[in-house]
């Protein structure tokens, strides 16, 4: 009876089906079928015919080849060091404009940060190995007036990571502010007002005020960047990687793209990126219980 | 008028040093392209007054059929992939914010899988190679036509439309699709101007998917002629097609000088829609929470 009941609901209802269909078909199609091909990671790749199942094979390969623990090496040096010095950055960026008056001078700042965010990392790659160049780019010129020889920093082995960093922070530390602006501009101004009256700096009310108050948003910003933890920013390396500094930051997916795309070894590279995926959920679901354990607050 | 505290005179200067370190790096750019090709030697990193004033590297780039070429694909690519990302979004939004049906919980769960677990990109490369679109348009114009995040904030917006105007469109007799195209989409026209801008900068700046799934350069949308020149700094590409230029024209050649106003050329479209950029893709990811 009961499935009578849905059946002739389904057949009222076909219109709601038929505007549906196309983003189905298309989530179908796009997404879960290439989501059922990472089965590649337990076969064999065959240009004609079915693929064969290999178990385990391209596991026990990557696992056993000092080449993908260079790059494992790599992408967790660099997250860390990107976790570490930009993670606070817009934390403290969203505290400052909040000291700002509302007015022209706020507007320009906050309209000037958040402008990298847009630019594609093809862009930014450009812009910066012109500001890096060891002849007359920006920060070289600033050295030179400071008495210090010119680096080449695009080149270098020991400078090359500290590229992605400050890059990366350029691009995204404004963007990422507005996270927490939203979240300062939710606070009761009310709670602000009992502070003032009973003395308190702006300083101590940044400390005893703005920041406990963010504490959810940023505990939940930090668990979704561990999401991320293994891309360690792919755009990012793709377009800044040279042959001098390839052995310091060849990171999984440049990795993955070179062994998959390049060399077409498919089934391999998938096992790669698989091995990535799942670290990847891991540390997220992970971080998401134990914080919800310690603060009660987690993403969802 | 209250007196400007040690603390606020600090934060004031540190980010407006901020902003300069934001700007100098982009201006110096611009005014490398515009400088004088004689006198380009004379422009250190941190200028950004051009030395001299030209145009020729503008115009030696907009003569240049690949960079013509690449430019008109990639306004193709973003417009008719970002009609495509607002009809199929805003289509879903509707049907799933504002109408109940058999199976809503199962569709639900597949949009938090999809946002989930994401595929590999060797997987989803060999699902374009084995649709056959490899070297088309559609490949690039079809990726990530529904993007799930959009999706839920558009669902949002159409949630917040009060019933009351639906319910009286349907006493008049309209059908969901009649409601959805006369009622949900002109009242949503800030709501889609957003996903718009969303979907339209995506586009604009997709160079991976271009540069693994076209191997055909009349193809290629800009940013992979920007990535091939700038960064891999590939001349051939563009020496080849210079070689119809005059001599005036290649006996100023300063190909740094050449790279910027490349780079210029992919980043004024962006430079002059950023006003309207702040307004909405700002404010949407305000109330949205985005982060992508």
């Amino acid at each position: 009876m009961k499935i009578k009941a849905a059946l002739s609901r389904i057949r009222k209802d076909w219109v709601i089906y038929l505007m549906l269909l196309p983003a189905i078909a298309y989530f179908v199609i796009f997404n879960i079928v290439p989501l059922i091909g990472m089965k590649l990671a337990f076969q064999d790749y065959r240009i004609i015919g079915d693929n064969q199942w290999v178990g385990l094979k391209h596991f026990k390969v990557l696992f056993s080849s000092p080449a993908f623990f260079d790059v494992l090496k790599n992408t967790i040096i660099i997250s860390t060091m990107k976790m570490i010095f930009i993670f606070p950055i817009p934390i403290i960026l969203s505290l400052m404009i909040n000291e700002v008056r509302v007015g022209p001078f706020r507007k320009y700042v906050q309209s000037v940060v958040y402008l990298p965010h847009f630019l594609s990392w093809v862009v930014i790659a450009g812009i910066w190995i012109s500001f890096l160049n060891p002849a007359d780019g920006g920060i070289n010129v600033i050295r030179n007036f400071f008495q210090m020889p010119s680096v080449d920093f695009i080149t270098s082995k020991e400078h090359i990571r500290w590229v992605l960093v400050f890059s990366e922070m350029w691009r995204t530390a404004g963007w990422d502010s507005i996270l927490y602006l939203a979240a300062i501009m939710k606070i009761s101004p009310s709670l602000y007002e009992a502070a003032r009256i009973d003395g308190a700096s702006s300083v101590q009310q940044m400390r005893y005020i703005t920041l406990p108050e963010l504490t959810g948003t940023i505990v939940t910003v930090f668990i979704l960047n561990l999401g991320f933890f293994m891309n360690a920013g792919f755009d990012q390396v793709f377009n800044l990687i040279n042959d001098s500094v390839i052995s310091v930051i060849d990171i999984l997916d440049t990795y993955v793209y070179r062994i998959g795309i390049l060399n077409g070894q498919y089934a391999y590279a998938t096992a790669a990126s698989l091995f990535k995926g799942v670290i990847g959920v891991v540390l997220i679901l992970g971080t998401h219980f134990i914080s919800k354990k310690i603060s009660g607050k987690g993403v969802w | 008028m209250k007196k400007l505290s040690l603390s606020s005179v600090i934060i004031y200067s540190i980010l407006f040093l901020l902003s300069i370190s934001v700007l100098i790096p982009i201006l110096n750019i611009l005014a490398m392209s515009l400088s004088d090709p004689l006198k380009v030697h004379e422009l250190k990193g941190l200028d950004i007054l051009p030395k001299g004033f030209s145009l020729i590297n503008y115009e030696i780039l907009l003569s240049n059929p690949l960079i013509l070429r690449s430019l008109f694909n990639t306004i193709f690519i973003t417009v008719a992939g970002t009609a495509l990302n607002l009809f199929l979004t805003a289509m879903a939004a509707y049907v799933l914010a504002r109408t109940d049906f058999v199976g809503k919980k199962l569709v639900m769960l597949l949009l938090i899988v999809i946002m989930v677990f994401e595929p590999g990109m060797i997987p989803e490369y060999l699902l374009v190679k084995d649709l056959g679109l490899l070297d088309t348009y559609a490949s690039l114009i079809l990726y990530k036509a529904i993007n799930v995040y959009y999706l839920f904030i558009l669902m949002r917006f159409f949630g917040d439309v009060p019933e009351s105007i639906i319910e009286a469109a349907r006493i008049d007799g309209a059908g969901h699709f009649r409601i959805f195209t006369r009622i949900m989409l002109p009242l949503s026209k800030p709501a889609l101007a957003t996903l718009g801008l969303f979907y339209g900068v995506y586009h604009w700046n997709e160079y991976f998917r271009a540069t693994i799934y076209l191997t055909d350069p009349n193809k290629w949308p800009l940013q992979v002629v920007l990535r091939q020149f700038v960064v891999e700094r590939d001349n051939t590409a563009m020496l080849g097609q210079l070689a119809g230029g005059s001599y005036e024209q290649i006996k100023n050649l300063d190909f740094a000088s050449l790279q910027s106003g490349t780079i210029m050329i992919s980043i004024v479209p962006l430079l002059i829609l950023y006003p309207l950029i702040l307004k909405y893709y700002a404010k949407g990811a305000l109330e949205g929470g985005v982060k992508d």
